[in-house]
Parts: structure tokens; C-alpha cells; sequence
């Protein structure tokens, strides 16, 4: 994979699928692309990686500063403690009056509620069979809707003006009570429609029923009262109704958020067990999870851009809530994506991973040696060897490895020995779909299994 | 006990209850600034909340039904009716209602009426009533809170309202005292008192195990101790509102020469600056010197890091951008911050102002002081509002002196065209105690003799930080068991405790300053647990403002020597 010349240049241009060194940035993008495509995600992580870095770096020629900051910084943390070693703070007093606001409220409600379901029956009857002719409507209203007497009301009941010949009394159609022209309210029938049927689309002009409600007059009369009851109603159906489209995607926007929080703490997760030399997790894991939080980086980016396109005046709530949004995704990336540990270098891991298998070996040499003196001590050598120790020690190696070298003996029948495949398999198959939890929890029973295995032969030697 | 954390936890709950979602918080203009102090707008972002809106100022009529709207609103009868017209025709899908103090169940029910769309989701008390600045100390924002040396009403009902939200957010059922011979002190105590027996449902906390002494609540005058809000600071904190003011948290930076637009107002937040809460209270010396070596480090790494070869270095570089971003921002802002402070310090020889101030304020030595002050006000370095602080405390230190030269250094603050008229005001305004013991010059009390000797053989450490406000002296005397009752009594007949409470309260009307936070924050280093709270935190310019209008309607009775200069026309 590395040639032994220059290889520190060469080390960051390693394509991550086929291992192919691509000297080059632009050649590495364009082979990507080339042999790679498929994998169109990691591409356009990538290249932003790239773009990111590039803008940083021409606008700003100083780096790594953030450390310098740390570390000055840090020292003074001790000489300015702070106050009062903090004890769990518990929230203070909270009282609760929902108990007694609902026991107002509901009672009222309810009655509202009945009352407004009757006005709803009238309407629902007052609109269907509905007669075309003016006089006609006016008779089929007044059958349905018992109207008050007239003589024996003498001022409109809102206003409080006498009715004579120019302010004539009115009728509410619904509750059929008496008011004067400037104290009525006009509901068209369309909306009318949409009341007493939620689902009711608003009539397109070819419909059949429009015929009917074209008449520009074609309304009903009611009373302040029963309108406000009405669109009482109206407003509460359409709140539970209406989804704007901003609503849908804050929704998805807002579950890539809660999904990609796992991976984050995964990935740390993955990175130190590698800096700690554990084989349990690959660079390739680090690497297709690293690509997998910059796809969702990417549909975050996309869909607060989104809400931010969406329609709306300008200057308005609307939009200072569309604004808010995209600035509180884009912190959510940059805190939270852009600054994942970098993915430590292939040579780097194998260096520690040496280093353990080094140490390991010393420390089973070290016990052999002293067993080796106790046995001298007690003029026990000869009688038996250690073949135990050899193994273990290659064993060992091949832990790290991922016990590639059991593999050789598959063709046994050993029951032990197909469960280990079977783990392999299952351990092939969490990779392949990224759910690293499972990786460890199978890694550790495949290790508890080679390790009986390993006792088993021991003893039939 | 952190009063930072206890509103927090408040907000945080609202925020929990109203469940996932887009979010709008309505709010009123005081309740807006009590949460500015908790959490920064960009904190609130991440918990969904994208909208912010003030119930008592104009609207706009837009529905946004999908929103879920958290209202945290003062009980006040101007809101309650606001609210009910929101409710009346709601703007938005939800609402989870949060007042931030006692509410008359009447008016729960008057909202419950208006109800009529079933929108109202919540209901509760959460008693984030205060505005909390470091973890120790809370204000009430109320710039004047006396007239004619009594309460004003307005006040009187905010002060209460604002001490039962500590004390009920941090679960507290305190004894009270307050300082004997203050009527205001007196007031607000009783005040207090009768508002805890009234809702004793709400203070049914448990109470402390046998033989632990019940929290205190310790309520000063301002008038006892008028010298601490005079002397120039020298802790971070202290010298940034005194210089150039701190209001909510805010520094107003745009009469500084040469400033960048986006430092034109920065916020100070204990809460959200790692660097402003580890030097709160670090003097002015240490301070430089760590800016300064933080600044030399930068450029020496920025000297070592021009070049990136590897992409290695590319990544890394990408990585700690974003820290490196908010850190550098930060050390930028305070840099701007300490050296504007150095300049004013330098220009105003406020280092020689300063040891002239802690010297009358800590040693008698009148005919020397004396020529000094005489001195320095006349020479045009000292700024006019400094030549009357010298003044100021000169003609308290020396009010009865026999030789007291108070009118003759007012005649040349006059020929400067300063504000006389406020020395026979700031006369008025300090108390009997504060005379009697704070500025005796001729009686000689033998407990403050021993402690002054003591103090003049141990050595002076620091000329400019040598004053003790009297607060710290009373905190030690109460936490080493000393009997206050005679002048501090309790408003009730307690059994006086024999062991010292281990939870103080204090509160300061008329203002806290954040040198008392500074004695208080000390104390709570070596395991106290004191809060300091005040109707506001002064400085000395908004001191002055106090005094006016404390002393405003009130009789000349300490200052008719002075006559000339009782009246702020003359000048």
C-alpha cells in the first residue's frame, strides 16, 4: 500500500475504499468519482470537507489556536474555583393551578360545545334541499328555524337602536333571533359547507353544486353570537387539520437530529477503543460511520435550507421563525459534526497495536522465565515443556487479527467451532448495516469462544 | 444554593413541559430580562424555542397555529388582562402558562373563561421572579426604590414579590432580621414576614434537622454603608460597571475610539464566558497579565501555524475551527473591555484617586487628607465626577470634625461647575448608624480600635483594596456566632439560635455592589452559603441617582450649613 519513500505526503491521499494511493487531491476526487461512484455520499463529504478547509485557510492563515487557548487557559481554572462545591440543585416550588383552571374551563366548554353542535344541525339542515328561489329560500329557512316574533322585540338587542322604516329588523337563520342590518353577519355557503363537514374541499367552479352558489348574494344571515360559536369551531378544526408544509420538514429535520446522536457518541466511541489498540472496531467502521454523520450533516443542511425557502411576507414571524431555525441547524452542525475527531491513520493504529502485542509477548516471556526458575528452583525441568505458553502467544497475535487464523481449521466438525463461524458471519453482517453495538457484544462472546476453544485443545493435548 | 442554576432549572422545566416541537416564549418586558440572564438566545435555539415575543408591546396579528407557545409573564393585572385576550383569540396551536409569582385564584378563573378554544395546556407558579448575575448575587432592577427616605409603593410590592421568588425557588423558610432603626428595612421585613404566614402552604418546606439553625434572611440599608458604593474598584466585575456600566449583563461599548461593530454592545455573562466567570473576580493586575500572556501565546502559535502542507493538517485545522472561533471572539471581546478599562484608569489617574479614597475611607488623618482633596479636585486630570466622589466621602468621614473644610472644597467644585448639590444630599441620605460608628471620629469604640491595630501591624497588602464594606464585618460576625439582636432583631419573637445559620440571604435596599459580592463570593470559597441580592447593583453614578431621589421631599436636617448649595440651580 505504501511505498517506503515520502510516504508522509502520501498517507493523506489513500483512497478509503480500494486503498489505492492517489498522490494527488484532484486526482484522488476524480477517482473517486471515477471508480466510486456509487458511493455518492462520501464523495460530497469529501469535497465539503475540502471546500471548508480551503475557505478557512484564504481567509485565515492561523490555525490550531483553539489548543493554545485551552492550554493558557486552563491553568487559571485553579486559581479561580468555583463558588461553593455545587450540591444537586433541585428545581425550586412549583404550583400547579391547571386542576382548578380546568374545572372552570370544561364545564363551560362543554356547554359551549352542545350549543354549537345544535347551531351545526341547523345549518347542516338549513343547507341541504336548499330551494334556488329567493322566496323560496326564505320560506325553507323559516320552516326550519322557528324566527321570533318581530312586534315583540323593539330595539336590536346589540346596537340598542329602535327599528322604524329605514333599520329593519333581520333574522338570524340559525338561532332565528332579531337584529337590525349593521348588527348581521354574512356566512357564505362555501364556508358553511366546511363547517358542518371538515373534509369539505372547497367547491372548484365545474363542480355540480356550484350552480347553485353562484348567486353572489347567496349567503346566510346570522347573529354575532352563533358566528363567533361557529368559527369558534372552525378555527380549532383547522388547527388540528392544518399542516403546513414547514411543519413536515422541521418534523424530519428534527428526527435526522434525534437519529444522528447515537452515531456521534458511537464514533467517539470507536476512535478511542482504536487509539487504545482494541481490534474490536476497523478504520473502515470509523471511516463509513464518519461518511454516514456527514450524509446526515448534509439532509440537516438541505432541509433547514429548505425551511428557510419557504414562502412567506417578508418582515413577518414567518420568517424570523424560518431564520431561526436555519441558524440554530447550521450551530447544530458545526458544534456537533464538524467537529468529530479526526479518523487517526492506518500506520498510527498499527503502531499501537504492536506496541500491545510487544508488551503482551514481554509479559508472558517475563512469566515464563520466572515459572521457568521456579521449576530450576525446584529441580522440576524436563518433565515438561511449555507448550502452553508458545500458544498463547499466538494466539494472542492472532486476537488482534481477528483470530484470521482459526479460519484455516473451518472443516472441522467441532460444534464449538461452527459457532465461532456463525459469529464471524453475524459480526459480517452488523458491519455491513453499521450497528456497531452489536459488533462489541458479538466480538466479546466470539473471544469467550475461542477462548474455550483454545482450553478444550489444551486439554486433549 | 446558585440563583443562576435555580432559574435555569425554571426555564428548562417550561421548556420540558411544552414537549417537542417549534416553540415561541411570550413574554413581558421584566420577565424578557430575567431569562437574558439565565440563557442566551442561541441556548434557547437548541431547545426548540426559535421565537421570542413581548406580550405588553405591539403584536403583529399573524397565526402561527403550528407553534406551541410557552408564556412566562409577571402576575401583574396588565398581563393577566393581555393574556386574556390572547386566549380569547389564540394565535398559536398551544399554550403553557408560567407566572412568575403568586397569582389570586379570581384571576386564574377570569383566564379559564376565555378559554374557549381548549388551548391552554398548563397552568403553574414558577418563581423565577428575580434576575440573577453571578451564582451568589440577584437584583431587582429597580434603579430608585426610596422617596422622601421611605419606600416608594411600587417598589415596596416589587421588593417583596422579588424576595418570596428566592426564597421559594430555593425552597427556603428563613428567620428574618433587619437592621434596627431603618424604617424601610423594617417595612420590608414585616412585609415579608406576613406574606410567609399568609401563604404558608407554599413555605411548608421541611424544616431543619434539630439543633441546625434556620436559614437567615438579613435585610440592610443601603444608608448604612453609603462609602462602598463610592470608592473606584479594582475586580474585574466591579471596575467593568463602575467605568463603563453593566446593565443585564450588557457593557454599551459604542463611545469607545476605534471599537468593531460587532463589539459595539458585548455581553458579560458569568453563565456563558468561561474566561468573564474564572476572573470575576481577579484584581486588575492579575487580569492583564493573564490577557497578556494569552494574547502572546496567540501570535507566537500563529507564527508557527501559517503553513499547512498535509491535509492532516487541513483536518485538524477544520476541526478546532469552531472553538478557535468562539475562543478567539471571547479573548477579543474582553480585550477591548480591559484595555478601554486601562485607558480610563490612566487618563483619569485613578490610581491616585483611588489611594486617596481608601485612605479617608480607612484611616482618620483629617488635615493631611484634607490638603490632598484640595489638591487634586482642582486639577483638570480629575474628572468632575471624580473631584465630587473625593468630596463625598470627605464630607462623611469629616461631617462633624471641628475643622471641617466641606464648604470650601464645594466652592471650588462650584468654580468647576460640578454638582454641589448633591454633597447636603448624600448628608441626608446616610443614617443615624452610619454616622455614629461607620464616620465617628471623637468616640473611640474598643473592639474596632483592637481590630485596627491588628490591621496596621499585619500591614497593608494592597493600598487600593484595603477597605472592608461593612456588609463583610457583619457576614464574619454572624458566622462566628456573635449576638447581633441589638442591632439586627428579628421581626418576630424567635428563640435566638446559640449555633450561626449556615444559609444566609442578605438583601441590600437600596442597591447591592459587586464589592459586596466580591466579600460575599470570599466567604462562599471557605464553605459559607450566602446570597447577596439588592433592589439593584450600583455603581457610583447610579448611586447618586438613589440618593436624589431618596432624599427628595425629605427635611435638610444634617445639612443646613450647607445651605448655599442645597439646590441643584445654583450650580
Amino acid at each position: 500500500m505504501f511505498s517506503d519513500d515520502n510516504s508522509d505526503i502520501m498517507e493523506g491521499f489513500i483512497c478509503p475504499i480500494c486503498k489505492s494511493d492517489q498522490k494527488k487531491l484532484e486526482s484522488l476526487l476524480q477517482h473517486f468519482e471515477d471508480k466510486h461512484s456509487e458511493e455518492k455520499d462520501l464523495v460530497q463529504t469529501f469535497r465539503d470537507v475540502f471546500k471548508i478547509a480551503k475557505k478557512k485557510i484564504l481567509n485565515l492563515d492561523e490555525s490550531q489556536l483553539s489548543k493554545t487557548f485551552d492550554s493558557t487557559l486552563k491553568p487559571n481554572k485553579s486559581f479561580n474555583q468555583l463558588e461553593f462545591v455545587e450540591d444537586n440543585q433541585d428545581i425550586g416550588l412549583v404550583k400547579d393551578h391547571i386542576e382548578y383552571f380546568t374545572a372552570i374551563r370544561n364545564p363551560r366548554l362543554e356547554r359551549f360545545a352542545t350549543e354549537t353542535n345544535k347551531l351545526i344541525i341547523r345549518l347542516n339542515k338549513l343547507l341541504t334541499n336548499r330551494p334556488q328561489d329567493p322566496q323560496q329560500i326564505k320560506l325553507h329557512e323559516q320552516n326550519l328555524v322557528p324566527w321570533i316574533d318581530g312586534k315583540l322585540v323593539k330595539l336590536c338587542p346589540s346596537c340598542a337602536k329602535s327599528f322604524f322604516l329605514t333599520r329593519r329588523q333581520h333574522h338570524c337563520r340559525i338561532c332565528g333571533s332579531v337584529m337590525c342590518n349593521e348588527c348581521s353577519n354574512f356566512l357564505s355557503i362555501d364556508d358553511s359547507f366546511s363547517i358542518i363537514n371538515p373534509s369539505y374541499e372547497k367547491s372548484k367552479p365545474n363542480s355540480s353544486e356550484e350552480i347553485i352558489l353562484k348567486e353572489p348574494e347567496d349567503s346566510i344571515r346570522l347573529c354575532s353570537h352563533c358566528l363567533h360559536l361557529l368559527e369558534n369551531r372552525k378555527q380549532m378544526q383547522d388547527s388540528r387539520s392544518v399542516r403546513p408544509p414547514i411543519y413536515n420538514l422541521y418534523e424530519k429535520l428534527e428526527k435526522i437530529k434525534k437519529d444522528v446522536a447515537p452515531d456521534l457518541i458511537m464514533y467517539e466511541k470507536i476512535i478511542t477503543s482504536l487509539y487504545d489498540g482494541n481490534s474490536v472496531y476497523t478504520l473502515a467502521d470509523a471511516g463509513a460511520l464518519r461518511g454516514k454523520i456527514g450524509h446526515s450533516a448534509e439532509i440537516l443542511d438541505d432541509l433547514s435550507k429548505k425551511i428557510l425557502g419557504q414562502k412567506c411576507a417578508k418582515g413577518s414571524r414567518e420568517e424570523a421563525l424560518q431564520k431561526s431555525i436555519r441558524l440554530a441547524a447550521i450551530k447544530f452542525i458545526k458544534e456537533n459534526m464538524l467537529t468529530l475527531p479526526p479518523i487517526p491513520l492506518e500506520e498510527e493504529i498499527k503502531k499501537i497495536q504492536q506496541k500491545r502485542i510487544t508488551e503482551f509477548n514481554q509479559k508472558i516471556e517475563r512469566d515464563r522465565r520466572l515459572a521457568q526458575e521456579a521449576f530450576e528452583r525446584y529441580d522440576l525441568s524436563g518433565n515438561a515443556g511449555f507448550p502452553a505458553t508458545s500458544r498463547t502467544t499466538g494466539s494472542a497475535m492472532t486476537s488482534v487479527d481477528n483470530w484470521s487464523g482459526y479460519q484455516q481449521q473451518t472443516n472441522t466438525c467441532d460444534p464449538l467451532v461452527e459457532q465461532i463461524n456463525i459469529i464471524k458471519g453475524y459480526i459480517k453482517q452488523a458491519r455491513d448495516a453499521m450497528r456497531f453495538e452489536e459488533i462489541a457484544t458479538l466480538e466479546q462472546n466470539l473471544s469467550e469462544l475461542q477462548h474455550e476453544y483454545w482450553l478444550r485443545s489444551q486439554q486433549k493435548e | 444554593m446558585n440563583v443562576i442554576k435555580a432559574i435555569q432549572l425554571y426555564i428548562d422545566k417550561m421548556i420540558e413541559e411544552a414537549g417537542p416541537g417549534m416553540k415561541i416564549l411570550l413574554m413581558d418586558r421584566e420577565t424578557t430580562s430575567i431569562i437574558s440572564m439565565a440563557h442566551s438566545q442561541t441556548d434557547m435555539l437548541q431547545k426548540e424555542v426559535y421565537l421570542f415575543e413581548r406580550i405588553d408591546s405591539g403584536r403583529s396579528n399573524e397565526r402561527l397555529k403550528y407553534l406551541k407557545c410557552i408564556v412566562f409573564i409577571r402576575p401583574t393585572r396588565d398581563n393577566i388582562i393581555r393574556l386574556s385576550n390572547e386566549l380569547k383569540s389564540p394565535k398559536y396551536g398551544s399554550y403553557f402558562i408560567y407566572f412568575s409569582n403568586i397569582i389570586p385564584r379570581t384571576e386564574i378563573k377570569a383566564l379559564a373563561e376565555c378559554d374557549e378554544s381548549e388551548s391552554v395546556r398548563e397552568v403553574k407558579e414558577m418563581y423565577a421572579d428575580y434576575l440573577c448575575i453571578n451564582s451568589s448575587l440577584f437584583s431587582l432592577n429597580i434603579p430608585t426604590c426610596l422617596h422622601s427616605l421611605n419606600w416608594q409603593q411600587e417598589a415596596l410590592e416589587r421588593t417583596v414579590s422579588g424576595i418570596i421568588g428566592v426564597l421559594l425557588s430555593l425552597k427556603i423558610r428563613p428567620t428574618i432580621r433587619y437592621k434596627n432603626g431603618s424604617q424601610p428595612a423594617q417595612n420590608l421585613a414585616k412585609r415579608v414576614f406576613d406574606t410567609i404566614n399568609k401563604e404558608s402552604s407554599l413555605f411548608s418546606f421541611k424544616p431543619p434537622e434539630n439543633g441546625v439553625p434556620p436559614p437567615l434572611l438579613l435585610i440592610l440599608d443601603r444608608r448604612d454603608d453609603p462609602i462602598t458604593a463610592l470608592l473606584t474598584q479594582w475586580t474585574y466585575q466591579a471596575m467593568v460597571h463602575q467605568l463603563l456600566t453593566i446593565k443585564n449583563n450588557r457593557v454599551d461599548l459604542s463611545n469607545v475610539v476605534g471599537v468593531p461593530n460587532e463589539l459595539k454592545e458585548v455581553v458579560l455573562s458569568a453563565e456563558q464566558d468561561d474566561f468573564y466567570s474564572k476572573n470575576l473576580f481577579s484584581n486588575f493586575g492579575e487580569i492583564a497579565v493573564t490577557i497578556r500572556d494569552l494574547i502572546e501565546s496567540f501570535q507566537k502559535r500563529a507564527k508557527e501555524q501559517k503553513k499547512i502542507e498535509t491535509i492532516a493538517d487541513m483536518k485538524n485545522f477544520v476541526e478546532s475551527y469552531p472553538q478557535f472561533k468562539k475562543m478567539s471572539g471571547t479573548v477579543n471581546k474582553h480585550l477591548v473591555v480591559i484595555s478601554e478599562l486601562s485607558m480610563q484608569i490612566s487618563k483619569k489617574s485613578l490610581l491616585e484617586m483611588s489611594e486617596l479614597e481608601q485612605d479617608m475611607a480607612c484611616r482618620a488623618d483629617h488635615s493631611a487628607q484634607l490638603q490632598r482633596v484640595k489638591k487634586l479636585i482642582t486639577e483638570e486630570r480629575i474628572s468632575i465626577e471624580d473631584a465630587l466622589r473625593l468630596i463625598l466621602i470627605y464630607a462623611m468621614r469629616y461631617e462633624r470634625h471641628a475643622n471641617c473644610g466641606t464648604v470650601g472644597l464645594l466652592n471650588a467644585l462650584k468654580a468647576r461647575n460640578g454638582r454641589t448639590h448633591l454633597v447636603p444630599k448624600m448628608l441626608e441620605y446616610i443614617s443615624q448608624s452610619a454616622r455614629n460608628e461607620l464616620f465617628n471620629t471623637t468616640k473611640i469604640d474598643a473592639v474596632k480600635l483592637t481590630r485596627n491595630l491588628i490591621k496596621g501591624l499585619k500591614g497593608v497588602e494592597n493600598v487600593y483594596t484595603q477597605h472592608v464594606c461593612v456588609l463583610k464585618d457583619l457576614l464574619e460576625e454572624i458566622l462566628k456566632g456573635r449576638s447581633i439582636d441589638q442591632q439586627y432583631p428579628f421581626i418576630s419573637s424567635e428563640v435566638p439560635y446559640r449555633r450561626p445559620p449556615t444559609e444566609i440571604i442578605v438583601f441590600i435596599i437600596g442597591g447591592a455592589t459587586y464589592e459586596e459580592a466580591f466579600a460575599v463570593h470570599q466567604l462562599n470559597q471557605m464553605g459559607y452559603r450566602i446570597i447577596l441580592g439588592g433592589t439593584t447593583i450600583h455603581n457610583s453614578e447610579s448611586f447618586l441617582e438613589e440618593v436624589i431621589t431618596a432624599t427628595n421631599g425629605a427635611p435638610f436636617k444634617h445639612s443646613r450649613s450647607l445651605q448655599a448649595f442645597h439646590n441643584a440651580s445654583n450650580a
